[in-house]
């Protein structure tokens, strides 16, 4: 096979993962699926004094800071994700799950971050897929009828953040201890005392 | 057994003795203190006499939060850490991790950086991949290839040793580029050892691979089809051993691999089924040559200059924002998930291992095999498991 010369950065090819992802919000929104398209500028370098300097202008001038990073399609319907994620599948090529992992950004966020790496090997582009979970109700459809992949990643993000994933065939902790008490990499997270009479302190 | 169950009448002196024989499945730990699972791996086992009739992986035995770690120290202060998932390549997660650091900061390291990383990565992917076949043969009861195999890996650790000072967890590359430059004579020196590798892989190959008994461990056991490999998220030599072409230095080249001329090496079913044990195998093998026409390309292309970025400090903050980055370990994708809120500590760091998804997909191959094979099978995947559990 002839080689791609796709590589515009030392980190990896970035304008053909944005182009997919244009191209996945077009045909997800002409199949009738709630999808934005976020397109952040790429991070830049600045030098370590002025960056500290900017950052700090910029936050004061502007709370909501600009976000940088790679093309990603924000589902703005979580509960639509299964018939998301079977089209991106079937029609678009996306047959491998990467990576299935959550975010919390911040404690005082009423939400958590399920995010989503996928990759097409035909095509060879990457797909990042966000949705949003709310803490109150936090709960959302299960990928492993899609992609088998998703069964250990989604047990780890369960147990780490507290996430029920409907239709999970295992839902048992993976990493953690069975009686392992609350969820590890939430923000509001406290560490305990003490686990089975060994002190933590 | 099927005399026994015929119904036909006993002749003189004959007595019925299986016919009330009832069998219980056993179920039996493998593990976490076992050395064919390369670590503290957990498979409970069931098996009617010889025949698994279940599996399932326990894992946890060796997390160390790594990704709440990564929540609670400097950007750079974590690249220690990044040594300690697949302690056998830890050059490719200190790679790994920096691209991903670098590619939130937006910066690109100089060009004499991105050869040597690119040589150091190939010698450690060798490195590793020296320790997957010469263990996978003990795992199966070939006693002699794994010392042949530490052998050539020894000088590999000396040549790690004269460029960084350590042997196994290095902490080398970083983000921004490289700890020193290469120390006078180490080129020579890695140019000795692909000259030496050559001749000393054939025997390998003679050894244990051609070695009839291994290939009768191997072939057609634990066959993984392509369409399973990829459903599971397979990726290395696990997905290209069941004859899937893809492999990331060449179809999303990052550093200097765009200008090197490599092979990726596909399972054959050179001795049975595609995506058999030994086709994973046999893909690691071809793949140290590969890595060793790797590092002479890039021993000759090697330009002069600078190996760090000149501007990048101690304490690094990135922009807001997030990067995900997966590069080509020895055991397949290694992926990082960085989230920045513009200070000094990641607000999300999620570690993505080759191993851990590699892993999920091993417990269903083997119900229906032998239970000899189980270290066969689990052995072929290559875990480290403190990659799975982090």
């Amino acid at each position: 096979m002839a080689k791609d010369a796709t590589r515009d950065t030392a980190w990896g090819p970035v304008e053909i993962h944005r182009e997919a992802a244009r191209a996945a919000a077009d045909a997800l929104r002409s199949a009738g699926c709630p999808v934005e398209l976020h397109e952040p500028n790429l991070p830049t370098y600045a030098p370590p004094g002025e960056g500290k300097r900017l950052a700090k202008k910029h936050k004061e001038e502007n709370p909501e800071y600009e976000w940088r990073g790679d093309s990603y399609l924000l589902l703005t319907d979580r509960l639509r994700l299964l018939e998301v994620a079977r089209f991106l599948r079937d029609e678009l090529g996306y047959d491998m799950l990467i990576d299935a992992t959550a975010v919390d950004f911040d404690a005082a966020d009423d939400h958590l971050w399920a995010v989503y790496q996928l990759l097409a090997l035909g095509r060879k582009t990457r797909l990042t897929l966000k949705t949003m979970v709310p803490k109150a109700d936090c709960r959302i459809d299960s990928l492993v009828p899609v992609w088998p992949a998703a069964n250990w990643h989604e047990r780890e993000a369960a147990e780490m953040f507290g996430i029920v994933y409907t239709g999970h065939p295992d839902p048992r902790p993976l990493l953690l201890p069975e009686d392992w008490v609350g969820h590890p990499l939430r923000k509001d997270y406290q560490y305990p005392d003490e686990y089975h009479g060994i002190s933590c302190k | 057994m099927d005399d026994t169950t015929m119904e036909r009448p006993l002749r003189e002196g004959e007595r019925l003795v299986e016919l009330d024989v009832r069998t219980q499945d056993v179920e039996i730990n493998m593990g976490p203190q076992h050395p064919a699972t390369h670590g503290v791996l957990r498979v409970l086992l069931r098996a009617d006499g010889e025949i698994l009739t279940g599996a399932q992986s326990h894992l946890g035995y060796l997390h160390r939060c790594a990704e709440k770690i990564g929540e609670s120290v400097d950007w750079l202060q974590y690249l220690p850490y990044t040594d300690r998932y697949d302690y056998l390549s830890a050059m490719n997660n200190n790679l790994a991790y920096s691209l991903a650091v670098e590619k939130l900061l937006g910066i690109e390291v100089p060009e004499r950086a991105q050869y040597i990383r690119v040589i150091l990565a190939e010698l450690n992917r060798i490195c590793s991949h020296l320790v997957a076949v010469g263990t996978y043969g003990l795992d199966i009861g070939a006693f002699t290839p794994f010392f042949y195999a530490l052998r050539e890996r020894e000088l590999l650790l000396d040549i790690f040793e004269k460029i960084c000072g350590a042997r196994l967890t290095y902490a080398f590359i970083r983000p921004g580029g490289l700890m020193n430059d290469a120390p006078a004579g180490w080129t020579d020196q890695v140019r000795a050892f692909t000259d030496l590798f050559e001749r000393k892989w054939r025997e390998y190959w003679d050894l244990l691979v051609d070695n009839k008994i291994f290939v009768e461990r191997t072939a057609n056991v634990g066959v993984i089809s392509e369409e399973q490999a990829i459903a599971w998220g397979c990726t290395g030599p696990m997905l290209r051993g069941s004859g899937v072409d893809w492999d990331l230095r060449r179809d999303q080249p990052y550093l200097v691999y765009d200008r090197l001329d490599f092979e990726v090496v596909v399972g054959q079913g050179y001795r049975g089924t595609v995506g058999d044990c030994f086709d994973r195998n046999y893909v690691r093998m071809y793949e140290m040559l590969e890595s060793n026409r790797i590092v002479r390309q890039c021993l000759e292309q090697m330009p002069e200059g600078e190996i760090q970025h000149p501007e990048v400090g101690l304490v690094l903050r990135p922009a807001p924002g997030e990067a995900y980055v997966g590069i080509e370990n020895p055991r397949g994708e290694l992926g990082h998930y960085l989230v920045s809120d513009g200070n000094k500590i990641a607000r999300r760091l999620r570690v993505r291992g080759p191993s851990f998804s590699n892993l999920a997909l091993a417990e269903h191959l083997l119900p229906g095999c032998m239970l000899a094979d189980a270290a066969a099978i689990i052995g072929s995947v290559d875990i480290v498991v403190g990659e799975t559990d982090r």
